[in-house]
């Protein structure tokens, strides 16, 4: 009986292919990379809240002290406006103003998303700085 | 021909293929404290900063939570001031919930500007439009 004779390989593969693994561990540390900032809080930076102080400041700046009422109205440097005109008038005064700096003060009953929504609009319109003031007690 | 004795690397690339998806399960556990449920007010202006932080949630009911574990309001200066020793530039991020007077958050604020925090921030979530 004539024996078949073995086909060998002239370079035998030696060992696994293991790209496909270190392809799908790559992918996974770069998803990993791309989709950590998602579970990390975004928020915005505040100067917290300080007590309102009497007396004159020595600097003589553009002031943007913005004060929320319980009844929905906005006072702007202590002239009621309405949140449309708040939008028009902050790039303004922001746009004159060195330190670029947003004080907000509020009355006992307003809610924490109206204070959040100002803070934002002047952040979107400039701001530098954002400051929560607290009256004195 | 003289045959290459070589290493069956499988179980080590394995074991680290594992390794990496552990990291990737617990690291969103371990470096956030935002296990608790809270409804934040939406910015459009928002920082997102990818570091250790201390966390003060304060929910609709009225419970503060640091770092998701329940406290009382009058323990509060105490338990900033403890983690704030280990770190004095740590993060603090105050998760409150929109519909929350924005008195209360104030004094949260203060107590935590009190004890020394250097750098604090409103959560807020981006809106779906963003």
């Amino acid at each position: 009986m004539r024996k078949r004779k073995r086909l060998r390989f002239e370079h035998e593969p030696q060992g696994l292919i293991l790209n496909s693994l270190v392809d799908i561990a790559l992918s996974l540390v770069i998803g990993f990379i791309v989709t950590i900032p998602l579970f990390f809080e975004s928020g915005i930076f505040v100067n917290a809240p300080g007590v309102a102080k009497a007396g004159a400041s020595d600097v003589s700046d553009i002031k943007v002290n913005i004060h929320l009422l319980d009844d929905g109205a906005i006072l702007l440097n202590e002239e009621i406006v309405t949140y449309q005109r708040l939008t028009e008038l902050l790039p303004e005064l922001l746009a004159r103003s060195v330190e670029r700096k947003v004080i907000i003060s509020t009355e006992a009953h307003v809610r924490y998303e109206r204070v959040i929504t100002v803070l934002d609009l002047a952040k979107q319109k400039g701001a530098g700085q954002l400051a929560l003031l607290r009256s004195r007690r | 021909m003289k045959r290459m004795a070589n290493i069956d690397i499988l179980p080590m690339a394995c074991v680290g293929l594992i390794l990496v998806l552990t990291m990737m399960i617990l690291a969103p556990l371990v470096m956030t404290h935002t296990q608790t449920q809270v409804d934040v007010p939406k910015a459009h202006t928002s920082e997102i900063k990818t570091e250790e932080n201390l966390t003060i949630t304060y929910t609709i009911e009225g419970r503060l939570l640091v770092n998701d574990i329940e406290i009382l309001p009058e323990e509060l200066d105490q338990v900033v001031a403890e983690e704030l020793a280990r770190d004095p530039y740590q993060l603090v991020i105050v998760r409150a919930d929109k519909d929350v007077l924005h008195n209360d958050v104030l004094e949260i604020l203060a107590s935590v500007k009190k004890v020394g925090a250097k750098r604090i921030a409103c959560a807020t979530k981006r809106p779906k439009d963003d």
